[in-house]
């Protein structure tokens, strides 16, 4: 049923980041490559469709080699990856 | 992976029926599991089975197997049901379950779940016979937040299977996600107990939310420490992605917010779409052994709500019913029958119907019903009191089908003899029947009114109750509904609602620009709308109740489908509508509340009252000369049925002369007939008829004659249709009986194709040509809109036939009655009171010293004439305790003798006095004649309210009215007299009556001197240019009539039908639609005694002259309600029949 997407958590302002990618799903990132260890969570945002700005994002939460947790996601309206670190 | 993708199985669906939160019908999902190859798939709306039916039968012609289910919300142990609406997804305290059927039994038991949960719905519900009390905090008619209390699970979980609820609300999934793992497992635990190992499973869902994947293997952890298997689901909430956007803003409406404002609450992604088994399988490849789990559960849900329902009529299983019923009929048989020609035929008929009716099983049914109708008799003495002249009347009469029955006759059910009549029982009753016949019984309004709770106490709350209806978004309300949840202007959206067309389809966005500009209507926003609103289309927005259909069972009702509570204090309805109810094959019964019922029975009692004559409308002669000339000359305004605009327009053509041609008349405008081409083949073949008695009507094959000689070869009843395919296509009687339902459904296009090769085929082996075969088959067809079966034409032929010839015998009781029914019928009171205005009938506005609450008629002159007075229910906002409070006092100690003595004693509050004043009710009390010295109608409203003002003194002193004292009055000043045009602006705002003047006369030294009246019609040539002026009565724009629209215009002579071919109608759009006064240029039509005026140019009349504006310091409260300045007429004049609703 409908419920509360996550809250509770606020984001960055995101940061073009180079991500290498196989079927949509991360496997490198960043300009040194490194390895996708591990995907700890994957999720999506549609919104704002309603508006000049829609909002369609495919989020992953990567661990990386060397232990670095990082929050990536794809621009699906318009093209690119990002970073976008919670705090 | 092990698994084949294939093996996964969707057992978590939500349609539409989940009300504002899901976003496609159960036949979008069931078409789409199809598509995808899904072997089945199960639908789970909230808290309901609304759609479930419709999702079986959807299913079953698709091959799809459909699994019956619902997301129940739980009240958590310990905590209590919600008390309050709550419009969000899971009320606090609550969390979600998806309950699965597996057996008959566990449909049951879900019936009596959401039985329960819904129990404490309504503020009125008593509580008490289910062991809770009521909720105390809500007011009486809100719909509360339905939840089941936890320990009711336990004594109906058999036969169920319990998925633990989805990714957000779910009872285990819930807690996970706030971090209570603890409460997770105890829940699981208390689930584990009451549904064991085998029929409980731990629900995983991949919202695509942040969080599934950690939540997602807490669950397993958790299924693992239960011992049950994890299940996934897509808790899906419609069957393409491209509805996502409906969702959010359903959801939003649901919320009564905006998109923005709701955002929390909704689903966040476009992901809970149907999605193929591969992607689901994807989805959940950490967790392939939860998808196994769905197609190895899917197994288990054999279940089939097309099979195994288990209903049997009421009374089937009374062994003496066959003997009762055959009792029943022979008791009335000589009475009716004996002497007569019929009697032969009457004999063999009852034996055949009886016959038939013991080997369907179904003479109980129909003792039932003769039940019915007694208990009905003693309500109806009940409410009619002591009035002799009501009580001559039956209770109620049968319309539809069940008139054709001969039983139905003996036992009362019907009071048209069949076989005088010459009814057809095939459609009623045959023997291939798979459904209970349709008995359909009109009541008088106050009747029906106590009936419907009666037969609840008679049958019990378990065994009786109302329909379900699923009013569904049409572009109105979805304009209102899904332009709010976008946040646009309140304004805008009001303008856009109301001059959109709510049927027209491809033209929202060219009406919109209309509305509010090219520009707006470029906007994002309203661009979504656009969408939306076309999306929305046919999707059900809530329940509510059916208005008289009832559904009876010998076994509980609640085992089969569950029932809930209805606004409506003491009435619960079943959670299906009316077609869902006939697939489930229940008895039903429709008790309709029919306004000419009661205006007819109005007007035999007004009769009694003011003339001492006893009418028994039974025995009224039915073939009058005078009430057909009335007929044949269209003075038919406020009968049943051939009064509208439509039916005035043929009747001088038709040119009815007996009873027989007013059931073929009734039943000729209506869509069936119209699109079956029905109309000018019978029309011209009756005027060929009269003029040559020899006439031979050609009909399209000699098998037919016996069936359309009544309608000289037309298609124009229902059963006909039956009939013709049965002779000409050689279709059993079951078959055609198909094919008439296929005809009837919402969405009928393809059924109704698989009978076409049928047809054909069948008639081609009959010796059938094949091109009569077809054209044939496209009357059928084209019938498919709607018709009236013969017998309940026959029904309301005599219906329209006893009304008219009270119009004529006796027009003032008459208009009395129909004023007091209002709403009804298709003219509003002020053209109604014009129009018997101009028969020669006085009608009287209201006043504090003549009117009863309703309006009465009352002796005028001395030669026994009688007059309307107007009823104090017309002045606008007079609280009825008001009202009341007047006539009481003067009953008991007489009329009041100056307005001093009205507001010292009459008891009614300072508002309601003004509202009286002001609707001229205390004209004469003031000492003062009317305003205006020329004129002793005009009323002396100026100086009644300046006398009032002094007489009930200050409008509030502390916290109450300071009391009135019956002292002198000064006289009051010298106040400016109301002109003519403020006369009737306030009389409108008043009472919604211009009795005194029309305002076309006050209108017509202002108009172009070429512009002539209605009057002058008559000497008007056919083909002439003519200019006409008229307050507008009706718009319609018939969607039988390819665009065209159709005015009705009034003035002070008579109304003036205007016709506007699209052309005309797209360059005055605006004004068509919402012009109170239009003149217009035209030219003159005249075809067989029928006068129309064709549009080329319409203009909008403004008012000649504009009120004083200090006037305005003395006008009374009446401004609140017509939300507007009373100085502005079209804010207060009357509804006009627009565009098949009354408003402005």
């Amino acid at each position: 049923m409908n419920a509360p997407p996550p809250s509770g958590f606020a984001l960055y302002r995101p940061r073009a980041v180079a991500v290498g990618a196989r079927e949509g799903t991360p496997i490198t990132v960043g300009d040194r490559r490194l390895r996708v260890e591990a995907i700890r969570e994957e999720w999506l945002i549609e919104d704002r469709w309603w508006t000049r700005e829609v909002l369609r994002r495919h989020y992953f939460e990567l661990v990386l080699e060397g232990g670095r947790c990082l929050t990536v996601f794809h621009d699906l309206a318009g093209g690119g990856w990002f970073e976008q670190r919670a705090f | 992976m092990s698994n084949a993708p294939s093996s996964y199985v969707e057992l978590h669906a939500h349609s539409a029926f989940s009300f504002l939160d899901g976003a496609s019908l159960p036949e979008e999902l069931a078409a789409t599991a199809a598509r995808l190859g899904y072997e089945a798939i199960a639908l789970t709306d909230h808290d309901g089975i609304w759609g479930s039916m419709e999702h079986a039968q959807a299913c079953r012609g698709l091959g799809v197997r459909p699994i019956t289910g619902t997301e129940l919300t739980v009240a958590a142990p310990g905590f209590p049901l919600p008390s309050e609406p709550y419009r969000g997804n899971c009320p606090p305290g609550c969390f979600h379950l998806t309950l699965l059927v597996e057996t008959p039994s566990g449909y049951r038991n879900l019936c009596r779940l959401l039985t329960i949960a819904h129990a404490h719905t309504r503020g009125w519900t008593d509580r008490d016979e289910l062991g809770e009390p009521a909720a105390p905090s809500a007011r009486r008619h809100d719909l509360i937040h339905p939840a089941l209390p936890f320990s009711e699970l336990q004594r109906h979980s058999e036969g169920l299977v319990c998925l633990s609820g989805c990714a957000g609300d779910g009872a285990l999934a819930g807690r996970v996600r706030r971090g209570d793992h603890r409460g997770a497992e105890r829940i699981g635990r208390r689930l584990l107990a009451i549904f064991g190992p085998d029929h409980l499973r731990v629900e995983l869902q991949r919202p695509l939310w942040h969080g599934d994947r950690s939540r997602n293997r807490r669950l397993v952890e958790l299924a693992r420490i239960l011992g049950v298997p994890a299940i996934a689901t897509g808790n899906v909430h419609y069957h393409d992605r491209r509805r996502a956007p409906l969702q959010d803003a359903l959801l939003a409406a649901r919320m009564l917010g905006t998109l923005e404002s709701t955002e929390p609450h909704r689903r966040g992604n476009g992901a809970c779409f149907l999605a193929p088994a591969e992607r689901m399988a994807e989805r959940f490849s950490e967790h392939p052994d939860a998808v196994i789990e769905t197609g190895r559960l899917a197994q288990r849900l054999r279940f089939d709500l097309n099979r195994d329902l288990g209903y049997r009529y009421p009374g089937s299983e009374d062994p003496d019913a066959d003997r009762d019923l055959l009792a029943a009929c022979r008791a009335r048989f000589g009475e009716r029958y004996d002497g007569t020609p019929e009697r032969a035929e009457a004999e063999r008929r009852l034996e055949e119907e009886l016959r038939v009716i013991a080997g369907l099983g179904l003479s109980g049914f129909f003792l039932l019903h003769r039940d019915l109708l007694e208990l009905a008799r003693e309500v109806a003495v009940e409410v009619r009191g002591a009035s002799a002249a009501r009580a001559l009347l039956p209770p109620g009469r049968g319309r539809g089908s069940s008139v054709s029955s001969v039983v139905c006759y003996l036992t009362g059910l019907s009071h048209v003899d069949p076989v005088k009549a010459g009814l057809f029982l095939g459609r009623f009753l045959n023997e291939e029947i798979t459904e209970a016949p349709d008995i359909d019984l009109d009541f008088p309004r106050d009747v029906r009114e106590v009936l419907i709770p009666r037969i609840g106490e008679r049958y019990g709350a378990e065994r009786a109750a109302l329909v379900a209806a699923f009013p569904t978004y049409r572009s109105r309300g979805a304009v209102r509904d899904l332009g709010s949840a976008l946040g646009l202007p309140q304004g805008e959206i009001e303008r856009v609602a109301r001059s959109v067309d709510v049927y027209g389809s491809g033209e929202l966005e060219r009406e919109l620009a209309e509305a509010i500009g090219e520009r707006r209507a470029r906007s994002e926003r309203w661009l979504a709308l656009v969408g939306l609103a076309h999306e929305s289309r046919g999707l059900p927005r809530h329940a509510s109740q059916h208005p008289g259909g009832m559904v009876l069972s010998t076994s509980p009702l609640i085992d089969l489908c569950p029932t809930v509570p209805a606004a409506m204090e003491g009435r619960r309805i079943v959670q299906w509508d009316k077609d869902s109810c006939a697939d489930a094959g229940f008895l039903k019964i429709d008790l309709l509340g029919l306004g000419m019922l009661s205006a007819v029975e109005r007007t035999v009692d007004e009769v009694a009252r003011a003339r001492g004559e006893q009418i028994d409308l039974s025995r009224i002669p039915l073939d009058d000369p005078e009430v057909y000339a009335a007929i044949k000359r269209a003075e038919t305004t406020g009968v049943f049925q051939i009064e509208s605009r439509a039916q005035m327009q043929m009747l001088p053509r038709s040119l009815p002369e007996n009873i027989e041609d007013l059931t073929v008349q009734v039943a000729l405008v209506r869509p069936g007939p119209i699109q079956g081409g029905a109309v000018h083949p019978y029309l011209e073949r009756k005027r060929r008829l009269r003029e040559d008695p020899d006439y031979a009507v050609p009909y399209e094959h000699p098998s037919l004659e016996p069936i359309l000689s009544d309608t000289l070869g037309a298609i124009v009843f229902q059963d006909q249709v039956i009939q013709v395919a049965m002779a000409l296509a050689g279709f059993s009687a079951g078959e055609a009986e198909g094919l008439r339902r296929a005809m009837s459904r919402k969405r009928s296009a393809e059924a109704l194709d698989a009978y076409r090769e049928r047809f054909v085929t069948g008639a081609i082996a009959n010796g059938v040509e094949l091109e009569v075969a077809e054209r044939v088959y496209d009357q059928v067809k084209g019938f498919a809109g709607f018709g009236f079966p013969k017998s309940h034409a026959a029904a309301f032929g005599l219906l329209a036939y006893q009304s008219t010839w009270l119009r004529v015998h006796y027009g003032p009781e008459f208009l009395c009655a129909l004023l007091n029914e209002q709403p009804m019928g298709f003219y509003p009171p002020d053209a109604l009171a014009h129009e018997a205005q101009r028969r020669g009938i006085t009608v009287l506005g209201p006043h504090v010293n003549r009117s009863d609450v309703f309006c009465l008629t009352e002796p005028q002159g001395d030669r026994g004439g009688l007059a309307v007075r107007t009823g104090l229910g017309y002045v606008a906002g007079l609280a009825r305790a008001d009202a009341e409070a007047v006539m009481a006092e003067r009953r008991e100690r007489g009329p009041y003798v100056d307005l001093a003595d009205l507001a010292a004693r009459s008891g009614a509050s300072r508002d309601g006095l003004e509202r009286l004043a002001w609707a001229n009710a205390c004209s004469g009390l003031s000492g003062r004649l009317p305003d205006a010295n020329s004129d002793p109608t005009a009323g002396s409203r100026r100086a009644d309210l300046w006398s009032l003002g002094i007489a009930r003194g200050a409008r509030h002193f502390g916290s109450s009215e300071q009391l009135a004292l019956p002292l002198p009055l000064p006289e009051a000043p010298e106040l400016a007299p109301q002109t003519p045009w403020e006369r009737v602006t306030s009389d409108y705002a008043a009472t919604g009556l211009s009795l005194a003047m029309h305002p076309l006369a006050l209108m017509r030294p202002e108009l172009d001197p070429a512009t002539a009246s209605s009057a002058d019609l008559v000497r008007i040539a056919d083909g002439a240019p003519i200019t006409i002026a008229g307050m507008t009565v009706a718009r319609q724009r018939p969607a039988t009539a390819n665009g065209v629209v159709f005015m009705l215009l009034e003035d002070e002579w008579g109304m003036t039908n205007v016709v506007i071919l699209p052309p005309v109608y797209e360059r005055h759009r605006l004004l068509i639609r919402t012009a109170g006064f239009v003149s217009v240029v035209g030219r003159l039509e005249r075809r067989e005694g029928v006068v129309n005026v064709l549009a080329e140019h319409l203009v909008e009349l403004e008012r000649p002259d504009l009120p004083l504006a200090e006037v305005r310091q003395i006008e009374p409260a009446a401004e609140r309600e017509t939300g507007g300045r009373i100085a502005d007429l079209g804010a207060v004049l009357p509804a006009a029949h627009s565009f098949g609703r009354r408003g402005r």
